[in-house]
This record gives C-alpha cells, structure tokens and sequence, in this order.
C-alpha cells in the first residue's frame, strides 16, 4: 500500500511539473485588459494548437524579466509591453528578432503579414497587439451639469474644482498639458514633440501639470495600475483621470458604471507582444503568439474590451460580424480609438522619443513630484 | 611571589591552567558549530547579497571594456575642443566589432543614463557605418547626426573610461563631476534625492515619536491592570500585527479616503463640513498615519517586557518618600523604562526608514521615501548600479545612526524583556 502510494505521489508530482512545463506564460497587464486578452485570443489559441496558455500580471517595465535573465531562470514565454519597453529590451538582446513574414500567418485574403498591420515595427522584436488610447474620464453624476469635453477642461479647476487622476509617470501626461496650453495636437501631435524636445516647451509643460497639483482647488491623485481610475472615479477621490480608454469602456458599458469619456486630443498608443529570448518554452511561445496576432485572434479580443486590432484584416472581421461586443449589443467599431469622432485630434504617443529622453525627463518629473 | 607558589595540578598530573583552556577551548569550538548554520546561512543570504550591491554600484567596466581603443586614445584628450581624428577612428573600431556581436545596444543603454540622447544617435551611427568608407570618420560621424559634433557627449564617454567609479553615489546626492573634474551639484530640476533623503529621516523620526507617546501609555496600561483584562487587550495589539502588511495598508486606503468612514464619520458629527473633508491620502499624513498604527506593536512590545519586570512597589516607596505622582514617574519609573524606550524606537526608527509599500500606496507624491526611488530605478530606469549605490547609502545611515545610539544611549542599555 505504502509503495503504491508512493508511486501514485511521484507520478503526481511527475505529471505537475511536467505538464506545466508545457504551458506558455504571458505576462500582461492584469484587470479588465487581461481578461479580454485571456477570452479573446488566449483561450481559443491554447485550444487550437492544444498547448495550454497561462497568464501572470505584472506593471510594466523590463526589471523583471532582466531579473530573471540576470538568474538563469526566466518563467515568461511572451510579454506584453510598451513601445519603448521593445526597443529598450530588444538592444539589451532580452527578446527574439523576428523574421516577420515567415513567423506570423499572412490575412485570409492572402496579404503578407508586415502589410496587414497598420504601420511598422518600432523594433525588430516586436509584433502589434492593439492600438489603445489615454483619455480621461469623470463621473457622469458627480460632475454637475456642465460636462467637460476638450483637453483644456482637465486643467480647468475654476469651472470643475477636485482633484484630478494623473498618470505616475510623465507619458502622456505632458503631451496633454501642451495640447491644453495651445498647441495644437491636430492628427499625430507631430508639433506637441517638436516643442517637447525642446527645453522651454518641456517646462512649459512640466509647469502646467505642477499647477494642476499645488492648485488649492486641485491636486493630483497618481495612479500606475489600469484599474485605478474607474475606481477613484467611483469612489469619489477624484472628480477627473486620465486612463486607459479600455477600462473606461469597460466599466461603462461592461459595468454599467455612469463614467464617461473625453476623447479630445487623445494619445494614441500602441501596445506589443515580444518573445522573451530563453523562455521555458521558447518554440511553443511562437505558435502561440502567431495564433494570437492572426486575424481571428486580435478580431477576438475585441469581443471584450475597446481596444483597436492592429491588423487592417481584424476590421473587416469585425465590421462583418457587428454588433460584436460579447453582450450581443453594443457595435465595437464606434468604441475603438481608431473610428473617426474620436480622431479629430489626437497624438501619436512617439516611442522614439521616450526611448532616447524617457531618462532625463524621467529625473525631472521625479524632482517635481518629490517637490510637491 | 607566583614563583613561590606551586602549579596547581588536575587529577591527571597536567597543570590546572592547561586543562582550562583546553576545556575553554573546546566549549568555543561547540559553540561555533552551533552557530555556524546561522552564520552561513547569514553569509549566503545576507553578506554576499551586500558585498554584490557593494560591487554593482561601482562597476563600470562593461563600459571600459567595451570601448578599449577609444578610452586609450582620449587618455591624451584634454575635454575642451572636439576630439582628434585618432579618436572617432578608435571609436569607429571599436563600434564596429560592437555592431558585429549585437552588444551596441547595451552600450546605447549605458551611455544614455551618463547623458541623454545617445541611443538614438549610437543606433543611427550603427545603420549608417556599413556605408563608411575608409579614413575622414571624423567627418562621417559628424554627419550621421549633429550631437557627434558636441564636445558634451565626447566628455560623457569620456566620463565612464574609468573601469570602477563611484559616480552613482554622487548621483545619488545629486551632484556630478563636471569637465573639469569638480564635484558640482545638478541644475536645480532635477535635484530629487537630498529632499527625499531629509523628508525620509524626518518621517521616520516624526512615526518614532507618534508610535512612543502611543505606544508607553498602551503598554503601562498592559502591566497594571488585571490579567484578564491585559490579555484581551494584547490580543488586540498582536492581531493587526499579525494580519498581512498589504491587507491593513489597503484598509487605510479605504479609511481615510476622502469619500471614507474617517471623513464620514467627522461629518456626520458635524466636526467638518461636507465639502471641505479633510485630506488625509496620497500625502504626508497619509504616510504618517498608516506608518504609525502598523510599526505600533514594534513599540508596544519592548517597552510591555521592560515594564512588567518594575515592580509596582518602587513607585508606592517613591511616594512614600515624598515624591509627588509625578515626581515618582519621572524619577523612578521613566529611567527604568528607559532600556525598552531604546530598544523599540531604534526597531521603529530603523524600520521606518526603509520602508517601501505604506509610502508607495498611501503616500501619493509628497509621501513617498527613498525606498520608492530605490524601486523606480530598479523597475523602470533598469538603472541597477544606481539603485545598489542608494541602497548601499541608506545601509550606511542606518549603521551610522546606530553608532550615534550607541554612543548616546550605549547599546548594553537595551532590553528587549
């Protein structure tokens, strides 16, 4: 009896380890975003190519998977990460390069895959996963009667007083406060990176959003997790956020929550998948992120969440298929960042420059926010 | 006189001296290895990871190592005009085999925390090189991008040549060594780390002294009242103390909220008004607050022990001598506490100073001590020589600040029970 306990034990143990030794892991952003990525693409991919999918949160940044590189023992197969985070990781050689027509499946009409993407790679190791935007919202009840609707009505603490949601760090947060001190983001913000890489436009700027936050009728609440703002919106702390303009969306239609969004001057981002180079699973991880960036795939998450698919392909999928959002009601395309009500003006947030300057500015945003 | 007097001899005919040190000696030898688990255990986990930050900090010789040619060349450079011709061939050389291995990108990253901007001009000079021809590289690098023509960046590179430096911890005063080799504070908007380095010594000091004059009522209160009683109110002071750190972090987070039960609580008693609640997240009094209820048993603890060894009788003889109530506590009871007074500030004191998740969540800007720009270069700058060099300083403080107990207090003055 004992012996065959015994045997039933190890062939357990056996079984754990080795079965999930199979699994491919992603690290993503966790909440709402996750659970669209997870139901979208992830499930159906796992359950297509039969290797199972796992997904761990993380927030951003590279230490972790660096730290694990630096320890011999990386866990993460794929990572979903921002623009500069690809750049950055892919000269440190922390991800594979791809051959990108050979390693991702061309569109059903027979297009080549580097073509059916909107635009190209920042960098060689990354694929396009979604398109999203940093909006900002407000409780539609608690605001009053008057409903803010451009940039310059965040920074308005006369006419809306409380405190404002902002960013911790300085993406975004000061191409908004240019596009609200009068230049002009028009379509791209070309002109709002032009003046930010100077010195007088980035303390202009700088000082914009110091304002906003030693304002008697203001301040600044900082967030990093995607999921803050809904919940300070909602709890009262602040009376406006930026965020991400999924989780907005979710928590209003998703929800039922009564937030609203401001899409004037919106930044336009996008967001990656990389395979981690070493990865417990390297050759696993690039069938699965081939699945998950095909057509189908990307069409798929935005089943769950208002995230624009990068490829021109998953449009027309879901343009067929509307109204497409997993409540069998709501039409996703007018959701999306991309449609055209939302683009009147909007930034192109631009990788390049927070690669090179993300250090220096990083520093000064620091210095001003210890300052306060 | 010990000439005259005979050696004493152990039963077996050895010297009594003899014996006892060999006895000594092997008691010392037991003790050793019985301790010598925790010591390696303490070396492995403990002293290696410190000597590796120790290390981190001041090693700069990916750098050096990457750019042998270029750094033996700028040896004759004096800073002040555009470098040589020698010296854009060398580094021409040496950037090419960069290139070839793949490492440029690494390189890139480096140079980019000494100054901003080199990544993009290092990644274009690395597209364009393969065009090169031989000879004039100073012309052709010069015209890949316009900052290979500012003296700035050559003196940035020229700044990482040494392969060990201790500029991090300039850094980390906010100062750097400028062109001319002096020791210069950075330009007034970035000077981060003094102010954060003062506001997190004063934090810490204001939490000690909150969770003191807290903490010496509970546990006098502890000792004279009935055991019945005293046991319930310790549970009450060990159960936050053993609930998770994050759990009661969050719970303050939901307390004193400005839409919370503090604020709805003060209002409704009509303390203050509806739309003037009282602000107490994301700052200082957040920080305050939140530090002060969870570093509480730390203080609560020692001064119980001390003060459960004090016999009551000592303050009725200080009355009886003539000694008003307050006389008797100042005189005879304070100076005996006085052992666990020290040991739970310093355990307060020291921790407080290195804490990272209170101030991250409840702090907002203005609350947030080092530890949390320890995390940020850690987890964003990717800057980790950096984040080892603070972490070194604020090890070195605490040690200091110990020393200064010592020397104030002596450390045989602390009693733990």
């Amino acid at each position: 009896m004992r012996k065959l306990s015994k045997l039933l034990l190890t062939f357990a143990f056996a079984l754990s380890i080795t079965s999930s030794a199979y699994a491919v892991v992603v690290a993503s952003w966790g909440g709402a975003y996750t659970e669209s990525q997870k139901l979208g693409y992830g499930d159906p991919a796992a359950k297509k190519l039969g290797i199972p999918v796992n997904w761990v949160d993380y927030s951003g940044g590279l230490s972790e998977v660096k730290a694990q590189k630096a320890a011999g023992a990386i866990t993460w197969d794929i990572m979903d990460v921002y623009a500069m985070d690809t750049i950055n990781g892919c000269d440190e050689g922390l991800f594979v390069k791809f051959d990108f027509d050979k390693d991702f499946p061309p569109a059903p009409d027979g297009t080549k895959a580097s073509k059916d993407f909107f635009t190209s790679m920042p960098s060689k190791c990354a694929v396009g996963n979604i398109l999203y935007s940093w909006t900002y919202g407000y409780h539609d009840e608690k605001i009053g009667s008057e409903k803010p609707k451009t940039v310059k009505d965040f920074f308005d603490t006369k006419k809306w007083p409380g405190k404002r949601g902002v960013y911790k760090s300085a993406m975004h947060n000061l191409e908004m406060a240019l596009a609200a001190s009068g230049t002009k983001p028009g379509k791209g913000g070309k002109k709002i990176y032009k003046k930010l890489s100077t010195d007088k436009g980035l303390k202009k700027a700088m000082d914009k959003i110091k304002a906003l936050c030693t304002d008697p009728n203001g301040g600044c609440v900082f967030w990093s997790a995607g999921a803050k703002p809904p919940e300070l919106l909602m709890q009262g702390e602040v009376v406006m956020t930026t965020g991400w303009n999924g989780r907005f969306f979710n928590a209003e239609v998703g929800e039922g929550a009564p937030l609203k969004q401001v899409w004037d001057a919106q930044g336009l981002d996008y967001q990656y998948m990389v395979v981690v180079k070493g990865g417990p699973n390297e050759a696993d991880a690039m069938k699965v992120i081939a699945e998950m960036t095909s057509t189908e795939g990307l069409a798929g998450s935005a089943k769950y969440i208002a995230y624009a698919p990068w490829r021109k392909s998953s449009l027309k999928v879901i343009e067929a298929g509307e109204p497409w959002y997993k409540d069998g009601k709501t039409n996703m395309l007018s959701q999306m960042p991309t449609t055209k009500e939302h683009t009147k003006s909007y930034i192109l947030i631009d990788a390049i420059f927070w690669a090179d300057n993300g250090t220096e500015i990083g520093e000064k945003w620091e210095a001003m926010k210890s300052g306060l | 006189m010990s000439s005259e007097t005979k050696q004493i001899l152990t039963t077996d005919g050895i010297p009594l001296e003899v014996s006892l040190k060999k006895v000594e000696r092997r008691n010392k030898v037991k003790a050793f290895l019985l301790v010598s688990p925790l010591l390696l255990f303490l070396l492995i986990v403990y002293i290696s990871p410190i000597v590796g930050m120790l290390t981190n900090s001041i090693d700069d010789r990916m750098v050096t190592n990457m750019l042998p040619k270029t750094f033996t060349a700028m040896e004759k450079w004096d800073g002040q005009d555009l470098p040589s011709e020698e010296i854009f061939e060398s580094f021409y050389k040496d950037f090419k085999i960069l290139v070839e291995n793949d490492q440029h990108g690494k390189l890139a990253t480096q140079l980019n925390f000494e100054k901003n901007g080199f990544k993009s001009i290092l990644k274009k000079l690395g597209r364009k090189m393969k065009n090169f021809e031989e000879r004039n590289y100073k012309e052709q690098i010069m015209s890949v991008h316009e900052r290979w023509g500012n003296v700035d960046y050559w003196r940035a590179i020229q700044r990482r040549a040494p392969a060990y430096s201790y500029s991090k911890y300039l850094k980390g005063l906010d100062m750097y060594k400028d062109e001319n080799g002096k020791i210069v504070q950075v330009p007034e908007d970035r000077r981060i780390y003094k102010t954060l380095w003062v506001r997190t010594i004063k934090i810490a000091f204001i939490v000690t002294l909150c969770c003191f004059l807290m903490a010496y009522p509970i546990a006098h209160l502890l000792t004279t009242i009935p055991m019945k009683y005293s046991n319930l109110l310790m549970i009450c002071v060990l159960l936050p103390f053993w609930t998770s750190l994050l759990v009661r972090t969050a719970s303050w987070m939901i307390l004193l909220q400005q839409q919370g039960l503090v604020n709805d609580f003060l209002v409704w008693i009509g303390l203050v008004a509806d739309d003037s609640r009282l602000v107490m997240m994301y700052n200082k009094t957040g920080t305050y607050i939140a530090m002060t209820q969870i570093l509480l048993p730390f203080m609560v603890l020692p001064l119980y022990s001390v003060m459960k060894t004090i016999s009551p009788s000592l303050i009725r003889a200080g009355k009886s001598l003539g000694g008003t109530p307050f006389i008797a506590f100042w005189k005879v009871y304070f100076p005996l506490t006085i052992p666990g007074i020290g040991a739970g500030s310093l355990l307060v004191f020291i921790l407080a100073i290195g804490y990272y998740i209170t101030p991250e969540l409840v702090g907002g800007a203005s609350g947030t001590l080092i530890s949390n720009q320890i995390a940020y270069h850690m987890k964003y700058t990717l800057d980790w020589s950096f984040a080892s060099a603070m972490g070194l300083m604020l090890l070195t403080g605490v040690l200091a600040i110990y020393w200064i107990y010592n020397k104030i207090v002596g450390i045989d003055n602390i009693k733990l029970g």
